[in-house]
């Protein structure tokens, strides 16, 4: 009699235990989907968002922007101006990298070093770095060939991580492809080509270590196939939900948005040495000519804000007074027959294969129709869009760029410095003495009050200029599950996901 | 002569009256008529323009004002599909007359002359043969450049191997008969054996021939132009339409299923027709196209 319940008794005990235990030893892995797939894992590779996204969890910089774009330290706990061209940085100690290196100044020498030697592609954002000395193990001093002012929003760029030596020569070709070796929160565990990237949790991570056990990195290229994928569960985490699944992923239980504005803007490049865009009062008149408000509307759905000028305004040098176009066909009509063309002209608009900005160049074409000027519209597929818009093929084109350094140097040098022509970023093929006087100024000025004014100046003066439409900043919008917490988007698109965490 | 017309008038009459019993073929053509004349009259149908944007108006539902509803740009879509009739009924029949014309030409000499020349023309065709007529035909406009002349000349290529074929065919079951060796008897020069001769009495499988590639030739510069080869914005084309419409197919699917039935339908008439010409002219034929 009394054995039976016992027996039951130790029985569901047994259960009991076993499924807390299974439960507590259950590996809780986050899945997040993007776009495209990484090209390198190496951050001193190709310089390309779905890389960054996927290089952020595993290596490190010295310094990082927050989620309001406050320089915050890395893997630098603090740093000092030591004279204008001299900066001292003193790195955390007690860092390993995942092959169980320790990380000390050397490691930060041989990265910079690295970055200049290979070239990596993002080389120019530490150009100004002339050397890297080291102090003592965990001092380095970074020498600057002229006074930098946006220097720290350069080292905080995903492409001046640091790495490992040994694990750099060991590994020869294959490192950032089956080898990534840093000191981040994730260890790089498996890449699939095309399908997925793999990383697990640092145990002994140096900071806050990550809150779930695996990361697994989805490449998903067709928007609403991604979408789909987070409504039937197979994400977790979807970057980039396209305006028109945002719409129906609003509406759809169990599912959360994250919606911030980025740093990426969109523009209309004109080619101003080529007639007739050689004429400031043709580029203002389609800067008048074009229905931005329409396009934030209908097709962004509201995944965008119209901007005054060249820079998005979470940019730091962003002027709030300034005052661009207005949709004005009367007056765009007036300018354009002033310029000596009053019945419009033939010419052609490029765009990409991108689905949203199809529909703009195709808004844009009915816009410019208005004022007499027929537009044709040519898709140009991607892989030589940026090598043609560079060698000046062009008479329009729409274009984004992402100010990544969230700086206005970073946003205003490589669009509009007449050094930088063609491949650098001025595909708009713009020379001006007086904008470049400015941006040179701007990149040494120290101090932060008389470098805003110049940026303000310089901001007035291209929008005047108008050797681009302005048309409009970016939204992202990152679609979850509803479980999903901890979840803190940065602004330039490459979000860190340790301290995600599932409720 | 008289007798000959006589003789031709009966087979047309009975042709035309064996057409008309079959049911599917008279349904298939009594539509393809109406799409024939919606496309005409386009303009007189619709009060908008298939062009002009209305953006604050997009992806509405079918309604009063538009009864397919309108576009990611506001335009009708009802407007569009009838001025897309225009243009893939236009590319179809200006493709396919170029086939047919230089198809049944290397066709008519490569079956006549035989011999080397047979052999040259139609290695060449085997040529084109070697590759999907849809390939082909995106390769010669990945080569020509993106267009809707373009498209007609590769669709028009693409489809001078059936024509040739066929019409070699019948070419070398006539070319032997009694009547051809009678004309070459009195000595008739060989342009008039053969325009009077052989080609009159080769025509029936290429009149089939012509109706079904016709179905063919739309379907394939749809293909065309949803790839982005073909028609360019803001021209009305069934398929870049649907191409251009398709990322909004969850949120309103008007724009991209209107379009889609009516290639399916202007397709599925031609070849109801096709087969009913069939039937009627050469039963034999069961299983041309």
């Amino acid at each position: 009699m009394l054995r039976k319940p016992l027996l039951m008794f130790s029985f569901v005990f047994v259960l009991l235990a076993a499924v807390v235990s299974v439960g507590l030893a259950q590996p809780v892995t986050l899945t997040v989907a993007q776009g495209a797939d990484p090209v390198t894992l190496d951050p001193h590779g190709q310089n390309d968002q779905p890389s960054a996204r996927v290089r952020v969890q595993i290596f490190e910089t010295l310094v990082n922007h927050d989620a309001n774009l406050e320089i915050v330290p890395g893997l630098a706990r603090s740093w000092e101006q030591i004279d204008e061209t001299t900066w001292e940085f003193k790195l955390q100690e007690n860092v390993t990298f995942h092959n169980g290196d320790p990380f000390t100044a050397n490691d930060v020498t041989y990265s910079f070093e690295r970055i200049k030697t290979l070239p990596s592609p993002a080389a120019y954002l530490i150009e100004v770095v002339t050397d890297v000395e080291v102090v003592d193990d965990y001092t380095v001093r970074l020498k600057l060939e002229y006074p930098f002012a946006p220097i720290l929003a350069h080292l905080a760029h995903p492409s001046n991580a640091i790495v490992n030596q040994r694990s750099v020569e060991e590994a020869g070709d294959n490192f950032g492809s089956s080898v990534a070796v840093g000191t981040g929160p994730f260890i790089f565990e498996d890449w699939v080509s095309g399908s997925h990237v793999e990383l697990s949790k640092n145990v002994d991570y140096w900071g806050e270590p990550a809150k779930v056990d695996r990361l697994i990195i989805r490449s998903i290229p067709e928007n609403t196939v991604r979408a789909i994928e987070l409504e039937t569960g197979g994400a977790d985490i979807v970057y980039n939900v396209a305006p028109m699944d945002e719409l129906r992923l609003a509406g759809t239980p169990g599912i959360k948005l994250d919606k911030y504005e980025a740093l990426s803007t969109t523009y209309v490049g004109f080619n101003v040495q080529k007639a007739p865009f050689d004429n400031v009062l043709v580029r203002q008149a389609i800067n008048y000519a074009l229905d931005v408000e329409a396009a934030v509307d209908y097709i962004y759905t509201g995944q965008a804000a119209q901007i005054p000028g060249p820079l998005p305004p979470r940019v730091w040098g962003f002027d709030p007074d300034l005052e661009g176009y207005d949709f004005d066909i009367e007056k765009a009509k007036a300018l354009l027959a002033e310029a000596g063309y009053p019945d419009g002209f033939k010419t052609t608009i490029w765009t990409n294969d991108n689905p949203t900005r199809m529909e703009v160049a195709e808004l844009f074409q009915a816009n410019l129709a208005e004022i007499g000027i027929d537009v044709d519209i040519q898709i140009i597929p991607w892989a030589t869009y940026l090598a043609d818009t560079a060698a000046g093929k062009h008479d329009m084109f729409i274009l984004g760029w992402g100010t990544v350094t969230a700086d206005a140097d970073y946003g205003l040098y490589a669009l509009f410095h007449s050094s930088q022509i063609g491949d650098p970023g001025n595909r708009s093929f713009y020379a001006n003495d007086r904008v470049d006087e400015l941006l040179d100024l701007g990149r040494r000025e120290t101090d932060v009050e008389k470098r805003r004014a110049i940026y303000s100046e310089v901001q007035k003066l291209i929008i005047e200029e108008a050797p681009w439409a302005f048309l409009l900043v970016t939204s992202e919008v990152n679609g979850m599950q509803e479980n999903i917490e901890g979840f803190v988007p940065h602004p330039a698109g490459h979000h860190k996901l340790a301290s995600v965490y599932k409720k | 002569m008289e007798m000959d017309t006589s003789i031709q008038k009966s087979q047309t009459s009975r042709v035309l009256k064996q057409l008309f019993r079959n049911k599917r073929a008279v349904v298939g053509g009594i539509v393809l008529i109406m799409i024939v004349l919606m496309a005409v009259f386009a303009p007189y149908i619709s009060k908008y323009d298939p062009v002009k944007q209305d953006i604050r108006n997009r992806l509405q539902p079918p309604s009063k004002d538009h009864i397919f509803g309108t576009d990611q740009f506001g335009r009708d879509t009802f407007t569009r599909v009838i001025y897309g009739a225009r243009l893939s009924l236009r590319v179809g029949f200006t493709s396919i007359a170029i086939s047919l014309v230089i198809g049944s030409a290397l066709g008519l000499i490569a079956g006549y002359y035989g011999g080397i020349l047979d052999n040259v023309i139609m290695r060449f065709i085997d040529i084109l043969l070697a590759l999907p007529g849809f390939l082909l035909a995106l390769a010669i406009v990945a080569a020509l450049g993106p267009g809707l002349e373009n498209v007609v000349i590769a669709i028009g290529i693409s489809y001078i191997p059936s024509f040739a074929r066929m019409m070699r065919s019948s070419v070398l079951s006539i070319r032997e008969l009694d009547y051809v060796s009678a004309a070459e008897a009195v000595g008739a020069p060989d342009w008039r054996v053969i325009l009077l001769h052989i080609l009159p009495n080769s025509l029936n499988p290429i009149i089939v021939l012509t109706t079904l590639s016709l179905a063919g030739a739309i379907l394939s510069a749809a293909g065309l132009s949803f790839l982005g080869m073909g028609a360019q914005p803001p021209t009305p084309e069934w398929g870049s339409m649907i191409a251009a419409a398709r990322p909004f197919i969850r949120v309103s699917h008007w724009a991209v299923t209107v379009p889609g039935l009516a290639i399916f339908t202007t397709v599925m008439c031609l070849n109801l027709v096709g087969d009913g010409l069939r039937d009627a002219l050469d039963p034999r034929m069961k299983n041309v196209g």
